[in-house]
């Protein structure tokens, strides 16, 4: 009887262990510190031309609006697994606003943390991407998602999760974003987020009455690559503003955390009871 | 082990046929096709099965009202989260007679482990049915994409985990069918082992069901979110499961009659009253921690809504209220009403779960969700499949009946 | 904008200390009426 106790607990142990060391927090890798790089829009600049979206489009073979004649601003839209960037129209206090809405690319993303598979993945350059081979179609990233930004192809057989790039592979050949690129009014700017703070911060010192203060996405979600400049309250231009600012991933950490925990607790306890049961049901 | 004989297995012992005949020869159907039971189920199957082959050819769309807004619905928020916590009397009775040494849970050892098996099995199949790529499901098994990040990763490899500690909960069963006595004493002895690392897995997973939807925080209704759903969803998990037995329990041995012996009426009854009366403090906790919550959370300024009325539907009526059923049941040895009490739970945990993966999910989003007529097939598929399988193995394995290595002391 | 106001994190605190009693003498009492049933039946 020692022996087979002995075997079982060895073998609980064994297995706690295990499973613990594949579902325990991962040790933190040392890797060279990068920027992330950005983008910050200026609503005020922005003049609905929607020539953000038709590049968008272009460059990654979507469905290309036909901006003058669709007639799409006169309501409000999201983006979908078609067409990964949209620009909305909002009547405010201050005149008729244009807001461009992509993937805000968190620098703490909900959807990586989320992506069993690591088929969402922040690149160090800072966009977000979407890893084909890896995606299994769980969907648990657009739970996460706290601008519910990723788009699923239903009606595929083999559907992908679709979603604003920040055109990574123009990055990597040196370029800029393709609707960066085509936007006429320098209401787009790319560069480092260090940077565009600093532009953001003196467009706001530098025109008082302008701007309202506060760079949306400078806080919200614990930062995010894309950054934004408004004239009225962002809550008027379809800006969620009750996001918080902790970076999502750290709402399980606690969870994660106390995982090894309770592997390598709940085995010995358990063990404890039975060995206590055992000795008050022995005559 | 008891005093009394018990019925020995009449058929020959396996050693003197082969193994394959054997299993021919099982395989051969039992009882009558005409059953109300059959009537239902194999139109139902047989209709799924087709909605499928549709579904894995044109997309998820083409059955279902899945959309951008609402990427989880039926199959996810009742066959896979609700399933897996009604499944939960496995590992709570498991630790009540295996860890805790309580003979007197014996008689529904087998019958509950099988069960949590075969729901584990089909859930985790309806959770395949509703991936986008199946076949990439590999990814995260083999290595080629650990996502450590994710709840998810872990929920998914504690129930692939979870599955091999019922095997070998419930291998000796089989051995036992089978006719393999040395495979079956060897067995036997991993069972301790088994059990303990069943309960700490279901632990896990049971909590990480709820902290899948920890992220969801700006999209869930503020009286369904909270940093301790994991607790809360654990916490629910053992009346689910207690329930989910007392209502099995019931409706198994009504069905398998001729495999129970007389004696074993008396001592089933205050096997339910026992489960009862967890239910009843399970319940209790669990309402004191909602309502602690409340207090938290001041959630008391939601009250005066639509969305008030429906939590208090769940949590006063389908939390609190069977809760008093079960101890005013179990005061006067009313097993009716324990039954009434159980099936008022598991509609509670259906409630609980479905609002805080569905139905609060997106609450705030002009979008709606509502499942289509196909989802609703597939998901009561599954659920018949299952009980095809649990069928096929109770009429020949000793799951409900006494088995012949319990008989000959062994 | 930025406003700064006062934030009490402890604000129901009493109240829920006041519940985590109650919690505590209704679950004595209501083990004692589940068992009742058996001290009962085990006098027979």
């Amino acid at each position: 009887m020692k022996r087979r106790k002995f075997l079982t607990l060895a073998g609980g142990a064994a297995g706690a262990a295990l499973a613990g060391a594949k579902a325990g927090a991962a040790p933190a890798v040392e890797e060279p510190a990068t920027e992330f790089y950005g983008v910050l829009v200026d609503t005020t600049r922005c003049i609905g031309c929607r020539a953000c979206e038709v590049a968008c489009s272009v460059e990654h073979g979507n469905d290309v609006p036909d901006v003058e004649h669709d007639g799409a601003l006169a309501e409000l839209r999201d983006t979908s697994e078609r067409q990964w960037t949209v620009v909305n129209r909002f009547e405010t206090e201050r005149g008729e606003m244009f807001v461009k809405k992509q993937c805000m690319h968190c620098w703490q993303p909900a959807c990586t943390a989320a992506c069993l598979t690591n088929a969402m993945y922040k690149t160090r350059e800072g966009p977000v991407i979407w890893r084909s081979g890896k995606c299994m179609g769980c969907r648990y990233c657009m739970v996460s998602c706290p601008f519910d930004i990723p788009k699923f192809e239903y009606d595929a057989w083999n559907p992908k999760i679709s979603k604003c790039t920040m055109c990574a592979e123009r990055l990597a050949l040196g370029q800029k974003p393709a609707c960066v690129e085509a936007c006429p009014t320098d209401a787009l700017m790319f560069g480092m987020k260090r940077e565009l703070m600093e532009i953001a911060r003196t467009r706001i010192y530098s025109h008082p009455g302008r701007y309202v203060r506060q760079i949306y996405g400078e806080h919200e979600v614990g930062g995010t690559g894309w950054l934004y400049l408004a004239a009225v309250p962002f809550e008027q231009l379809g800006f969620r503003t009750d996001l918080g600012t902790t970076p999502y991933p750290e709402f399980t950490r606690d969870f994660l955390y106390g995982v090894p925990v309770v592997l390598f607790g709940l085995p010995a306890l358990l063990l404890g009871l039975n060995l206590l049961a055992e000795r008050r049901t022995q005559p | 082990m008891s005093a009394e004989p018990l019925p020995l297995d009449p058929r020959p012992s396996v050693p003197e046929r082969s193994f394959f005949r054997f299993l021919l020869g099982e395989l051969r159907p039992r009882g009558k096709w005409l059953t109300p039971f059959n009537l239902i189920s194999i139109p139902v199957i047989l209709l799924g099965v087709g909605i499928l082959v549709v579904r894995f050819i044109y997309g998820l769309e083409s059955v279902s009202n899945l959309n951008q807004a609402y990427p989880w619905g039926l199959w996810k928020g009742f066959n896979v989260i609700t399933g897996v916590a009604f499944a939960g009397g496995a590992y709570v009775i498991t630790f009540v007679v295996y860890v805790m040494r309580l003979d007197k849970y014996e008689p529904i050892v087998r019958a509950t482990v099988l069960n949590g098996l075969l729901a584990y099995v089909f859930y985790a199949g309806a959770l395949i049915l509703d991936l986008g790529r199946p076949w990439n499901i590999i990814n995260p098994v083999i290595g080629n994409s650990f996502g450590y990040n994710s709840v998810l990763f872990l929920v998914a490899w504690h129930f692939m985990l979870y599955m091999v500690a019922e095997c070998i909960e419930f291998s000796p069963v089989v051995a036992e069918w089978a006719g393999w006595r040395r495979v079956r004493r060897v067995l036997h002895s991993l069972t301790l082992g088994a059990v303990i690392f069943g309960i700490t897995l279901s632990t896990l997973h049971q909590s990480g069901l709820g902290a899948l939807f920890l992220m969801a925080k700006p999209k869930i209704h503020p009286l369904w979110y909270s940093e301790f759903i994991p607790i809360l969803f654990l916490a629910s998990s053992i009346p689910a499961g207690l329930s989910m037995v007392i209502v099995e329990g019931t409706l198994t041995r009504r069905a398998f009659r001729e495999q129970l012996i007389p004696a074993g009426d008396r001592a089933h009854e205050e096997i339910v009253l026992g489960l009862a009366k967890g239910a009843c403090i399970a319940l209790f906790v669990y309402y004191f921690f909602k309502a602690l919550l409340f207090v938290h959370e001041h959630q008391w300024s939601y009250l005066g809504s639509p969305w008030g009325w429906w939590y208090l539907l769940e949590v006063v009526g389908l939390v609190l209220v069977p809760c008093v059923m079960f101890a005013y049941a179990v005061r006067h040895r009313r097993l009716g009403l324990v039954r009434v009490a159980a099936v008022l739970t598991l509609l509670g945990i259906v409630m609980n779960r479905l609002n805080v993966s569905v139905i609060a999910f997106n609450w705030n989003s002009p979008a709606t969700y509502h499942p289509s007529w196909e989802e609703y097939v597939v998901s009561l598929t599954v659920v018949f499949a299952e009980l095809w399988v649990f069928r096929w193995i109770v009429r020949r394995m000793p799951v409900l009946r006494a088995s012949p290595a319990a008989s000959r002391g062994e | 904008m930025e406003t700064y106001t006062y934030v009490n994190i402890f604000e129901t605190k009493g109240l829920e200390y006041l519940l985590l009693i109650s919690f505590l003498v209704l679950f004595v009492v209501l083990v004692r009426y589940l068992r009742g049933n058996a001290d009962t039946a085990n006098r027979h």
